[in-house]
């Protein structure tokens, strides 16, 4: 198979299941009243991201997968701020690539469970905190407002002591997602394309006939 | 040190900046049942007795509230060297606008602000201050 054409639909897949759980169980989780921001950042997003980075082993498809989910983030159909979520989902992309920059081909360094647990911590902390700040800054800027740099400095406490949460869980699923990627499931080349493409195609159909029907 | 023994240490480094900032934050928060203008206190009802009433469209639909730009004439705060409005919620968050966005904004009954065409994350909600620079 093409390595090029293989990684392009990995991009596609896993990007896409991410913005669909940012557009759909986000917001599933938001009129629960649970803290859905963290859940997402903690459990889906580490999962997709880790799980994405040991399968391909290649440096920059997360980034991609940031600027897919963030695209389908735009089209979610039950509101919120659109705006700085999408730009916050293409930064923790781009923040994942810097944390795992030195992890891209060797994994040795995670082989204890104190060393998967801490990196589950460091990952899912710095991917929430540093999305936050990006789109803090990004969004008034983008808005056309201007960004005022004092807003950011008082409101930074808050957006460090935000982290707790999703840090705390990807303490427990780093190690898990590490589990699942030992199990060495393929799929079959012929299989490849048709699964890929079908499951970006559903989270698409699913995100963008829910923004037809109720947000656009 | 090796960097697979650092990552222990980056860890706990990170929880306790989390841990440090949550009590920072808890200690800080202010719980305000008026709104600081101009250096002087209102009440949401004061507030409502003041200034016009306004509706306007958002992506979430319509809000009606007290119209910002009336609301700052109305409570003296206007200065012709002034164009930027910060509106300060109770657990610090803070965002800043002009006045043209004043123009197309209004302060709920909820004690929260929208505009008609922003992001959502100007619309700051439990204002306990308006700051006019």
């Amino acid at each position: 198979m093409n390595k090029n054409m293989k990684l392009f639909a990995g991009i596609l897949v896993f990007g896409s299941l991410w913005g669909f759980s940012e557009c759909i169980i986000g917001s599933v989780l938001k009129d629960t009243g649970l803290p859905y921001g963290s859940i997402i950042t903690g459990v889906f997003v580490l999962t997709f991201l880790v799980l994405s980075r040991i399968m391909y082993r290649q440096p920059g498809m997360q980034l991609g997968m940031g600027v897919v989910a963030g695209t389908l983030r735009i089209f979610n159909p039950f509101g919120g701020c659109h705006l700085c979520s999408a730009l916050a989902i293409m930064a923790e992309g781009a923040i994942f690539e810097i944390i795992w920059y030195s992890f891209s081909f060797d994994f040795d360094n995670m082989k204890n469970i104190t060393n998967q647990v801490s990196m589950g911590v460091i990952t899912a902390y710095l991917v929430y905190v540093g999305g936050y700040i990006v789109t803090q800054i990004l969004t008034p800027i983008v808005s056309g407002v201007g960004f005022y740099v004092e807003n950011l400095i008082v409101f930074l406490p808050r957006i460090l002591a935000s982290g707790l949460l999703p840090g705390l869980i990807g303490a427990f699923v780093l190690p898990g997602v590490l589990q699942i990627s030992r199990l060495d499931l393929k799929i079959k080349d012929t299989l490849y394309y048709p699964a890929t493409f079908g499951v970006s195609a559903f989270c698409w159909i699913a995100v963008l006939s829910l923004w037809f029907m109720w947000g656009a | 040190m090796g960097k697979e023994k650092l990552i222990p240490v980056f860890a706990i480094a990170v929880l306790l900046i989390g841990c440090f900032s949550a009590l920072y934050v808890n200690a800080i928060e202010v719980d305000s049942k008026t709104i600081e203008i101009n250096n002087t206190e209102y009440t949401i009802n004061q507030i409502f007795s003041l200034a016009n009433m306004r509706t306007i469209i958002t992506d979430e639909g319509e809000k009606t509230g007290v119209a910002l730009d009336d609301l700052i004439i109305k409570t003296g705060s206007v200065c012709s060297s002034c164009n930027a409005y910060t509106f300060k919620s109770k657990d610090g968050y803070q965002q800043t606008v002009t006045w043209d966005y004043l123009e197309k904004g209004v302060l709920t009954q909820e004690n929260r602000i929208y505009f008609s065409d922003s992001a959502h994350s100007f619309w700051v909600k439990d204002i306990v201050e308006i700051e006019v620079g």
